[in-house]
């Protein structure tokens, strides 16, 4: 059903021809894929050692104690005093770092006490470091990683549910969608923040931080899909009411049939318009809730934390509220265009202009 | 932030104070209660007559001896000037104008009731010793456990209405009653004191129940509730007086039209007060009008105080002493703003880790050894608070010869920790790190805390507790939520601290004694109970329950000789110790502010036993240096800088 018909291909030349949108895409994706394998580039794990002749690669996988490499204790090697070490004994082993060499968590305090540090391409804390000492960049890198992430999984959720929901209530119509409306309506008007903070203050701590990331997802989606069923209702409706459909039913085809295979392709560019927007809304949601505290549960790296610390000391440490609202407008600018061109692109009034 | 800390651990001890809800001696519930209750008091009084005693001054032992400690330095300088407004902030507006009751124990208490209002003595912050508030003398009798007062005749509430004996009966019958909503009250005036007698319109003796090395502080520091006020008790009591501000014979009265609620409540000063040239209160309570007004931010309230908007800003935390408000500020080189560190002795708040002992995995000794050594409490000293703050050795810091002299932390030891985590079958580590068990367990517990300002201190120790394979998942709650986990026992390991008042000797009974770990904790023959319960809503964070601490604890309720006692608290301190239950953290042997210079402190004020600078109200506020300075500030004037530290009660 998504194979390239002439019309997807030609709106695809269009969306291409709209340069700001289409650079922004690449921008984005070169980005995604930095992110993906950002183990390699912003990590304290080491990308290769040398040791004895033997080589090791702890990016990935399990810890290597630093009895692994002739150190004197058995929690996880730090690779930068190793390569100190190494460096010192001259022996012939060696350390390959990534291109910073710490990682989100750990607080590295170069002037003995923990505070923050202002950039320096010298320590290899290029965005400086936060309150307690752990490096800016490191945090930024993965707080994007996860806030993508969490957009991503927010906006499939939302499209799942508000697609199937919004395109039943437009098909089928009559009582079943006025009581699906009515039952939106009243949805929609109990109060997201209240039930976050609420959810958050019942659910037990012992709960590993992956699946509370997983229940933050689900109530924010819970408390977001009902925006969508309005659009898709619509154009449902609109559809619906079309001789295909007609056609379709009198061939025999079911309901799901009809609702997925004839009528979605149909209203598909609706759809597409909204994503972008979508994820923006999802980004800026969960760094408005880490501002408030009660985002994504402590250590985790995000940008909301950072920008609460930034705003906690814009006099003392500028860098922190700079880095961290500098990628946030960066990452939503990004999407933004993205959207605009999609919207552009997808929009049968070739003519028509959005600037 | 030091400011909400403290708030926060003021109020978390009061709530927690109340954890045996007993119901006050028979009180008659009145259907209605909303006729006058004179008539019910009157009643109670009748119905209870070993406790309310009614005498002529020609009863009074002929042989008491009289005192008033006249002797003792004044408070305050006599340089002090009356006048002037000083700018506060509060993070929270009052939920209560209260002083007893639903929500009555936010921070703003200390300004309706803890540090301007007025009890018969008070203990003075330099000697420790009592100095005349609203008594004009007193007698103990130590046999009898009675302390004789005298009550000022001059002592007026700021209504006018003149403070007599009625108000102290009447405090007992209020403290006592259901209305209130306080059982925490209820049980501490009902359980403590046996009697009070009334002689005259100014005299009165207090007998207490149990004879205690402070027996004078436990009478002396009570407080009369004005009984003119009160006349309408009932059901509705904190709805009725929940905005309504309780006559005071102190010097600051909140006059209604100052109360916006939700922005700013200022404190007026009472130019009639009635002990306005007393020695020992003559030269305090100077500036005519104390304005709050609320800030949600500390970051902005900081700002504020920078503007010369606010007049003076605790700098407790490491990061405004050495980052925010450096040496180096333009502002304090100019000498606009002045620093100061002044240095205290008391007992101190008890930060640190409180082990649930009743979790699975936790109550295994070897575990908890293993956590006091895989806990870096010297890197969060040295490095978060940059030495300043010191490594507290015991549960029960600062009392004196009370603490136990010997004892010291268990410090940060990697091998240690895993060699105990070993013992516990905790010998392998997980490809992450952290270390298994046989049975595929791992070393991982649940740090909660209700600090939201020191999350930092808990991301530190969990990094460090990695390193000895042991997992601590950090849950930062906000105050009132944490405080409810805990209560409900909820908890893994908890970062806390209690709030102590200044008093002679720890209290060991709230968290150490069996009966608030559990239902019935121990059998008859001392065996541990296998069907006991958890109990709910009490101190007891540790689900300590020892049978030989409690004992110690009866013998050290009961005991009245000091040497006795202190015996008994060091042994205790062993105990806990011994079972690791608690990782002793860090406290602050100090309190440092920065204030604007008009903002006066007396030359060379530091009070030894004092909590912070404006406990006692000695400043004032000096109107022409105010507007010398905000016209130096135009001008680029400059003063000489003010960077003082007062260490001579360092510890």
């Amino acid at each position: 059903m998504f194979a390239l018909t002439p019309q997807t291909r030609k709106k695809l030349r269009r969306f291409r021809q709209i340069k700001r949108g289409y650079y922004s895409f690449l921008i984005l994706l070169g980005l995604s894929a930095l992110l993906a394998c950002g183990e390699l580039l912003i990590n304290s794990r080491a990308l290769v050692v040398s040791y004895q002749g033997e080589l090791y690669f702890p990016t990935y996988g399990d810890f290597h104690p630093g009895t692994d490499f002739g150190l004197d204790y058995d929690y996880e090697t730090n690779y930068r005093d190793l390569q100190d070490r190494f460096d010192e004994a001259d022996e012939g082993n060696w350390v390959l770092l990534p291109l910073v060499p710490y990682n989100p968590y750990e607080n590295n305090a170069a002037g003995g006490v923990f505070r923050p540090q202002p950039p320096s391409a010298a320590s290899q804390h290029y965005l400086g470091t936060d309150t307690t000492s752990r490096d800016i960049l490191a945090r930024l890198f993965y707080g994007t990683r996860i806030a993508l992430l969490f957009a991503l999984g927010f906006t499939l959720s939302v499209y799942l549910i508000g697609i199937a929901i919004g395109c039943a209530m437009g098909y089928f119509g009559g009582v079943f969608d006025l009581i699906l409306q009515r039952v939106i309506e009243i949805w929609s008007n109990v109060p997201f923040l209240y039930m976050v903070i609420i959810i958050f203050s019942v659910i037990p701590s012992t709960v590993a931080v992956p699946t509370r990331i997983g229940i933050l997802l689900l109530v924010m989606v819970l408390f977001s899909w009902t925006g969508m069923t309005y659009y898709m209702r619509t154009e449902t409706y609109k559809e619906k009411a079309r001789d295909y459909v007609a056609a379709a039913r009198i061939i025999g085809a079911s309901n799901t049939r009809i609702i997925f295979r004839h009528i979605m392709p149909n209203v598909l560019s609706t759809l597409i318009t909204f994503m972008p927007f979508t994820v923006v809304a999802a980004i800026s949601a969960i760094t408005a809730l880490d501002f408030l505290g009660f985002g994504l549960p402590v250590p985790t790296p995000s940008l909301g934390e950072l920008l609460k610390q930034g705003t906690a000391n814009l006099r003392t440490a500028p860098w922190i509220v700079i880095s961290a609202f500098g990628t946030l407008v960066a990452l939503l600018t990004l999407v933004t265009f993205i959207g605009e061109a999609i919207r552009e692109s997808f929009d049968p009034k070739t003519f028509s202009v959005y600037r | 932030m030091k400011k909400t800390l403290y708030c926060l651990l003021f109020s978390l001890c009061v709530a927690g104070c109340g954890e045996s809800s007993q119901e006050p001696t028979d009180i008659a519930a009145s259907a209605d209660g909303l006729a006058g209750v004179t008539a019910e008091v009157e009643a109670y009084y009748a119905a209870n007559p070993d406790f309310f005693s009614f005498k002529t001054p020609a009863d009074l032992p002929a042989d008491l001896v009289w005192e008033n400690n006249n002797h003792l330095p004044e408070i305050g300088s006599p340089d002090a000037v009356k006048g002037g407004t000083q700018n506060a902030a509060l993070q929270d507006f009052p939920r209560t104008l209260r002083t007893v009751g639903p929500d009555s124990n936010g921070g703003f208490r200390t300004y309706l009731l803890d540090d301007t209002g007025m009890t018969m003595a008070h203990v003075h912050p330099e000697t420790r010793d009592l100095y005349p508030g609203l008594a004009e003398s007193w007698a103990i009798d130590e046999a009898a456990r009675t302390v004789y007062v005298k009550l000022d005749p001059a002592a007026r509430f700021s209504d006018g209405e003149p403070v007599t004996a009625d108000d102290y009966l009447f405090m007992f019958w209020f403290y006592r009653s259901p209305y209130i909503m306080a059982p925490w009250y209820n049980n501490f005036y009902s359980t403590t004191y046996t009697n009070i007698t009334r002689y005259d319109d100014h005299t009165i003796s207090i007998t207490t129940r149990e004879l205690k090395p402070d027996l004078d502080e436990r009478v002396l520091l009570l407080r009369p509730i004005p009984q003119h006020f009160y006349t309408d008790m009932g059901d509705d009591f904190s709805e009725r007086y929940q905005w309504e501000f309780e006559p005071t014979p102190g010097a600051y009265i909140i006059r209604p039209e100052d109360v916006r609620k939700g922005r700013s409540i200022a404190l007026t000063r009472n130019k009639d007060w009635w002990a306005k040239d007393k020695k020992y209160w003559r030269y305090r309570f100077n500036p005519d009008r104390i304005q709050f007004t609320v800030i949600r931010d500390d970051a902005k309230t900081f700002e504020a105080f920078k503007r010369g908007d606010i007049d003076q800003f605790g700098l407790g935390l490491a990061e405004y002493w050495y980052e925010k408000l450096p040496d180096s500020d333009p502002d304090i080189q100019a000498g606009y703003i002045h620093k100061v560190m002044y240095y205290n002795q008391r007992p101190r708040p008890n930060f640190g880790l409180w082990i649930n002992t009743a979790q699975p995995l936790l109550s295994d000794r070897e575990i908890r050894l293993g956590i006091n050594y895989a806990t870096n409490w010297e890197l969060v000293i040295e490095k978060f608070f940059r030495g300043d703050n010191t490594r507290m050795n015991t549960g029960q810091e600062g009392f004196g010869d009370f603490t136990h002299p010997t004892i010291t932390a268990r410090t940060f030891d990697i091998s240690k920790a895993q060699a105990h985590f070993a013992a516990a079958g905790f010998t392998e580590r997980g490809a992450d790190g952290i270390l298994v068990n046989d049975q595929g367990q791992r070393l991982a517990f649940t740090l909660s805390t209700g600090y939201e300002s020191l999350r930092d201190v808990l991301t530190i120790l969990r990094e460090e507790a990695a390193k000895a394979g042991l997992d601590l998942r950090i849950e930062v709650l906000d105050g009132t939520v944490g405080w409810k986990k805990v209560q409900e026992k909820q908890h893994d390991i908890f970062f806390t601290a209690f709030g102590v008042f200044l008093e002679l000797y720890p209290r060991f009974w709230e968290h150490y004694h069996s009966d608030n770990a559990y239902d019935r904790a121990f059998l008859d023959d001392g065996s541990v109970n296998p069907e006991r319960k958890l109990k709910t809503q009490t101190n007891n964070l540790e689900s300590f329950a020892i049978l030989e601490m409690d004992q110690l604890i009866e013998r050290y309720r009961r005991s009245n000789d000091r040497d006795d006692m202190i015996q008994l608290a060091h042994r205790m301190t062993e105990l806990h110790h011994e079972h690791a239950s608690f990782v002793p953290g860090f406290y602050q042997g100090f309190f440092r502010i920065g204030h604007w210079r008009w903002l006066r402190y007396p030359e060379g004020f530091s009070h030894k036993h004092a909590q912070g600078p404006g406990e006692t109200f000695v400043h004032w506020i000096d109107t022409d240096m105010k507007a010398e300075t905000e016209a130096a500030r135009r001008d680029g004037t400059r003063f000489d800088p003010f960077i003082r530290v007062y260490d001579q009660w360092a510890e």
